[in-house]
């Protein structure tokens, strides 16, 4: 380079020798330890390659899968990969032509929505479980919030809650505070997360005072949280179904069983979800 | 609505741009002209923003701007999810491009034209702002404009630093993906093509800013 005040990364060679350098053995490090964990995993099952599900899953149900999904695979031999986002953003992926295998949705409308397009097995459409909205606080906060009035106080600054255009805890937040009639009045205080895993995270690392979010969330967590009454929202419809684009429908169908059989009934019941009748 | 975003976004990139200006040119002062033990440590921690993941950026951010974080403790001021997040976050990760341009400016004016305005008689500062500066400052002026489009660019540390809140930390990056989210493609389109505009202009700015530039 001629003009010495050009606006470059110029690094000496040695140092660039170095990096690269660096960054391979580094690649290789992580190659081998990848492929040792690849070897011992085939190596355990018995027939063939283990079948790998992919569940799209509603961010209320992170804590259900964490438990659930262990016991599913210890007892079948498939392997589970769990994607969680809001509703809203998952169905987006389904419509895009996401390949997934279960999707266990937050409410009924997404599932409607998708099977107005063809995009589902049909008939493979289910109401698993009905949630509920809470107020939530950390443990040790100062602050109270009993009920939704309680949020106009002045030591309540921001309150978390799922982003109400995708996200159906969002949404029933949002008709919860609308119903209250402090939509409006709350809207300088309200800090929208991407899911309601996020909101929960806002208000747990105490970046937020409340959070408005799922029962199942925090059923299992330290902290303080009030129900928000359910007639102040519509209800929370939880809705599976199976995406037409599944390449492992029979496989799909059994994750479905074992989510809506005594087991995975035992750990909804366990994170506070209403089940439907039939057992 | 759109057109809040971009306010904030002006705002935001004005703000940090100011910022990065004064802080990247002491930083790449101090490392053209200053050698002390651990330079390349320093170097390379004013560097990092540019090869850290923008997930690791916010999380730092987050640390150190959130609650229990030292700017809490210190200050008594929790400016997670406002404004002055999305400054920070837009900042940090637009400074490596300003030290970087600022050091190799400083490096490329000759240290006798520094030296034969000492010998008569001039100040530190009096050197800096009418030798050194001045013959900088084509350079120094790419590297603001490389910062400021870094800067209107920024999206991941400042979606988990600010947040996505419409009318107050929603900047054009991130109206882009609600827009996306909600299938409003014709705004998308128009503020695509207006960031992708906005790019183009700023090369060009900075092409002819080059000194082997010839028109």
């Amino acid at each position: 380079m001629s003009g010495t005040t050009r606006l470059s990364f110029s690094t000496s060679r040695r140092s660039v020798c170095i990096s690269v350098i660096v960054l391979l053995v580094a690649l290789s490090l992580f190659a081998s330890a990848c492929g040792s964990s690849g070897t011992s995993g085939s190596s355990t099952s018995a027939s063939g390659p283990r079948v790998e599900l992919v569940v799209s899953a509603a961010a209320d149900l992170s804590p259900v899968l964490e438990e659930l999904v262990p016991v599913f695979e210890k007892q079948t031999g498939m392997t589970v990969k769990t994607n969680i986002g809001s509703t809203g953003q998952l169905t987006e992926q389904i419509t895009a032509g996401a390949k997934v295998d279960v999707f266990l949705a937050a409410s009924k409308a997404a599932v409607d929505q998708l099977a107005a397009k063809s995009l589902l097995v049909a008939g493979s459409e289910q109401q698993y479980a009905r949630g509920r909205l809470v107020l939530w606080t950390r443990p040790g906060s100062k602050v109270t919030a009993k009920n939704l009035q309680d949020l106009t106080n002045v030591d309540v600054k921001r309150v978390s809650l799922a982003n109400p255009d995708h996200a159906p805890y969002g949404q029933a937040a949002k008709q919860a505070l609308q119903s209250a009639g402090l939509w409006d009045q709350l809207q300088p205080k309200l800090v929208p997360a991407e899911n309601v895993l996020q909101a929960f995270q806002f208000a747990s690392t105490g970046n937020t005072d409340v959070a408005l979010v799922a029962l199942s969330l925090v059923a299992e967590e330290k902290g303080t949280y009030t129900l928000v009454p359910e007639e102040l929202h519509q209800p929370i419809n939880q809705t599976l179904a199976i995406p037409a684009s599944s390449t492992h429908q029979e496989q799909a169908k059994e994750f479905v069983a074992f989510l809506t059989g005594g087991r995975g009934r035992d750990i909804l019941k366990k994170y506070g979800f209403t089940l439907p009748d039939g057992g | 609505m759109g057109w809040q975003a971009f306010l904030i976004s002006l705002e935001v990139t004005s703000v940090a741009t100011v910022l990065v200006v004064i802080v990247g040119t002491a930083a790449g002062l101090l490392l053209a002209r200053v050698h002390f033990p651990g330079i390349q440590v320093v170097e390379a921690i004013l560097m990092l923003p540019l090869v850290l993941p923008p997930t690791v950026v916010g999380y730092y951010l987050l640390r150190f701007l959130g609650n229990g974080g030292p700017v809490q403790r210190i200050f008594g001021i929790n400016i997670v999810f406002t404004w002055g997040a999305a400054v920070f976050a837009s900042a940090v990760v637009a400074l490596p491009l300003m030290v970087q341009a600022a050091r190799s400016a400083i490096r490329s004016v000759d240290p006798l034209l520094e030296n034969a305005a000492r010998t008569l008689g001039s100040s530190e500062p009096g050197v800096f702002f009418r030798v050194t500066l001045p013959l900088a400052r084509r350079v120094l002026i790419a590297g603001a404009i490389l910062s400021a489009a870094r800067a209107l660019g920024e999206f991941g540390a400042t979606l988990m630093v600010a947040a996505n809140i419409p009318g107050r930390t929603q900047t054009l990056p991130l109206f882009i993906y609600d827009a996306v989210n909600k299938q409003q493609y014709g705004v998308v389109n128009l503020v695509v093509g207006l960031l992708t505009g906005l790019g183009l202009v700023a090369f060009i700015i900075i092409g002819r800013l080059d000194p082997g530039y010839r028109r």
